[in-house]
């Protein structure tokens, strides 16, 4: 079991998997953190130096990810909100943001849209 | 005591109560005046049943809003259920096991006839011109260090007979006396041949490799061979930078690890005999002065992080003159499919762009050597063998060989190949073909008409082909093998025959 910001992952995972798993770390930014570091694309979490450990818990603590992320995405739509925007309104009232028809099908809205949301 | 309400008004049902006409005409449900008990309907009609038999309030919760009717968003009404996975029965393949099935090199079939008046290969056959149109069996011990250096693939068809052969083609007879030219030296000096083995697919490219590190095998020469490039290349192995180089060099421990375990197995006996004459200030730990060659393999074998400066060392001993000491041998470095470390790898830099094959440390020290930019003084070759069926599109070096090709054929340079000017040019790469010239490329040809007799022959007393080998089947089989295409010829005769 190897400890990367303070999450432990199973000896076997993929390092790209493993990064990936941290909210806010998708393939581009995995594959540049793992370029950056001379990690191959197919490397396990097994193969990882101590040194390379270190250097990438360093990086990603230094990263906007994770409860930092989304505390920054709820701010942003409470930003909206507060200063009385179009955009503030719709997330208030669980609606689509972008101009998008509510006739139907605006179940993704009502379950992301909100003021206080989940990611 | 009389009541305010007649007796049937009591005995009616609620719904009645409130009407006060007593001329309704009595129905079934209804209590007669007569019974001695009412009769109450069983279930009273109601269209609010539904809702009164909603979910009974949660404890202690208010029922202000009571779910009833349909979902907001519809509901769906088929359900079909899922099928569960069917569980296997089996035990699952171990980590590695079908790796393990995949990569099986199986060398000998017990079922096949045992050739009788086979000749092996030996220094001495291997130049013989008798030889040519021949089967050469290969040497028991010498098949040991082939497969130990990767030589046989899973696609030829070495499980189908006793022992593994080759035929002895126009190539190879040529390819033998240069190795035993280089072996015996011209005036007291050795040459270092460079070759590039190309041509169509399954014309047998791989084999003339094979044959080339046998040969070198039997005249004792030290094989390092790279069994497929591609490896190096599609970024499935460690690497990490190496320090003071400039272009920033990579090196792939674990694959230069694995190599030397290879090289260490297949050369046990030459590097046993050899030892070290030089200081090596490179190598991170202490090495004993009289330690022998294949210790120094075996520490980068075994240890990731020496791999690649025992690999640097041990280079250093091998190109070596020592004054006192046995001479060292020649050294044949082997490399197949050799496209891919013509382009970017799939390796990326700090930056995140594309490393070119040439900056892996292993690579660049094979390319190095084929073009010419490095040698080694006691003699040797570089054979590197080009594949038609796994390979990238390579525009500058497909470019490079057919003008080596056409210049070696006598060709103008005026009339020489251009190159397209939709294609792009990889410097680096045309820069190894052009630097110093003397690549000896080798476009291998079809088999004649007694090559492919002498083949047939073989096939026919291994067993495997039934038929009695005159001229109408050599031509009908060679015909069938778009003109003598080896590995068709293989595939129309023995693993194909219906």
């Amino acid at each position: 079991m190897v400890f990367i910001l303070g999450v432990n992952f199973p000896e076997q995972r993929l390092v790209k998997k493993s990064l990936q798993s941290f909210y806010g770390i998708g393939p581009q930014i995995s594959q540049r953190l793992m370029a950056r570091f001379h990690i191959h694309p197919t490397a396990k979490v097994s193969e990882l130096g101590s040194k390379q450990v270190t250097d990438i818990t360093a990086e990603l603590s230094s990263m906007t990810i994770e409860n930092d992320l989304k505390r920054r995405l709820r701010d942003n739509i409470r930003r909206l909100r507060d200063m009385g925007a179009y955009r503030g309104k719709r997330h208030a009232m669980n609606l689509p943001v972008r101009g998008q028809n509510t006739r139907t099908q605006v179940s993704t809205a009502r379950k992301l849209n909100r003021i206080e949301r989940w990611a | 005591m009389a009541s305010s309400s007649c007796w049937r008004c009591l005995l009616r049902p609620q719904t009645y109560a409130s009407r006060p006409s007593a001329f309704l005409p009595s129905t079934g449900t209804t209590a007669s005046p007569f019974l001695s008990r009412a009769v109450t309907p069983a279930i009273p009609f109601s269209t609010s049943s539904p809702y009164n038999a909603a979910k009974a309030p949660a404890k202690g919760g208010n029922i202000s809003r009571v779910q009833a009717g349909p979902p907001r968003r519809g509901q769906k009404s088929l359900r079909i259920k899922k099928k569960s996975p069917v569980k296997a029965t089996t035990r699952p393949p171990a980590p590695g096991e079908r790796k393990a099935a995949r990569k099986r090199i199986v060398l000998s079939n017990t079922n096949a006839v045992e050739v009788q008046g086979l000749k092996e290969l030996s220094p001495e056959t291997m130049v013989d011109a008798q030889n040519h149109g021949q089967v050469l069996g290969i040497p028991g011990p010498v098949v040991d260090q082939l497969r130990a250096v990767e030589a046989f693939k899973t696609t030829q068809a070495w499980k189908l007979f006793r022992q593994p052969s080759t035929l002895q083609t126009k190539q190879s007879l040529d390819l033998a006396q240069q190795v035993a030219k280089v072996t015996d030296g011209e005036n007291g000096k050795r040459t270092f041949l460079r070759k590039i083995l190309t041509g169509d697919k399954a014309s047998g490219k791989s084999v003339l490799l094979l044959q080339a590190m046998a040969m070198a095998f039997l005249k004792g020469w030290v094989v390092i061979s790279i069994p497929d490039a591609q490896e190096l290349t599609i970024a499935h192995t460690a690497y990490s930078p190496l320090r003071n180089t400039e272009p920033k060099q990579y090196v792939q421990k674990a694959y230069m690890s694995e190599l030397l375990s290879r090289t260490l197995r297949a050369n046990q006996p030459v590097l046993n005999g050899l030892q070290l004459s030089q200081e090596h200030p490179g190598m991170p730990v202490p090495l004993q002065s009289n330690m022998t060659l294949a210790r120094l393999a075996e520490l980068g074998a075994k240890d990731a992080d020496l791999a690649w400066p025992a690999f640097q060392a041990l280079w250093t001993e091998l190109s070596a003159a020592p004054a006192n000491a046995p001479a060292r041998p020649p050294v044949m470095l082997a490399i197949d499919n050799l496209a891919h470390v013509m382009r970017n790898s799939a390796y990326r830099d700090a930056d995140f762009n594309l490393i070119h094959a040439h900056d892996l440390a292993i690579v660049n020290h094979f390319v190095k050597h084929l073009s010419g930019e490095k040698t080694l003084p006691q003699g040797g070759a570089i054979v590197a063998a080009t594949s038609a069926s796994n390979t990238p599109l390579t525009p500058t070096m497909t470019l490079a060989l057919r003008q080596i090709e056409a210049r070696a054929a006598g060709t103008p340079e005026k009339d020489l190949p251009q190159p397209s000017a939709w294609e792009p040019v990889d410097e680096r790469v045309k820069q190894v073909f052009a630097a110093r010239g003397g690549i000896d490329v080798h476009t291998l040809s079809k088999v004649s008409r007694e090559e492919a007799r002498g083949l047939l022959e073989y096939y026919a007393a291994s067993g495997l082909l039934r038929a009695a080998v005159n001229d109408s089947l050599v031509a009908e089989k060679w015909i069938l093998a778009g003109g003598g295409i080896v590995g068709e010829l293989e595939r129309g005769a023995v693993t194909m025959r219906v």
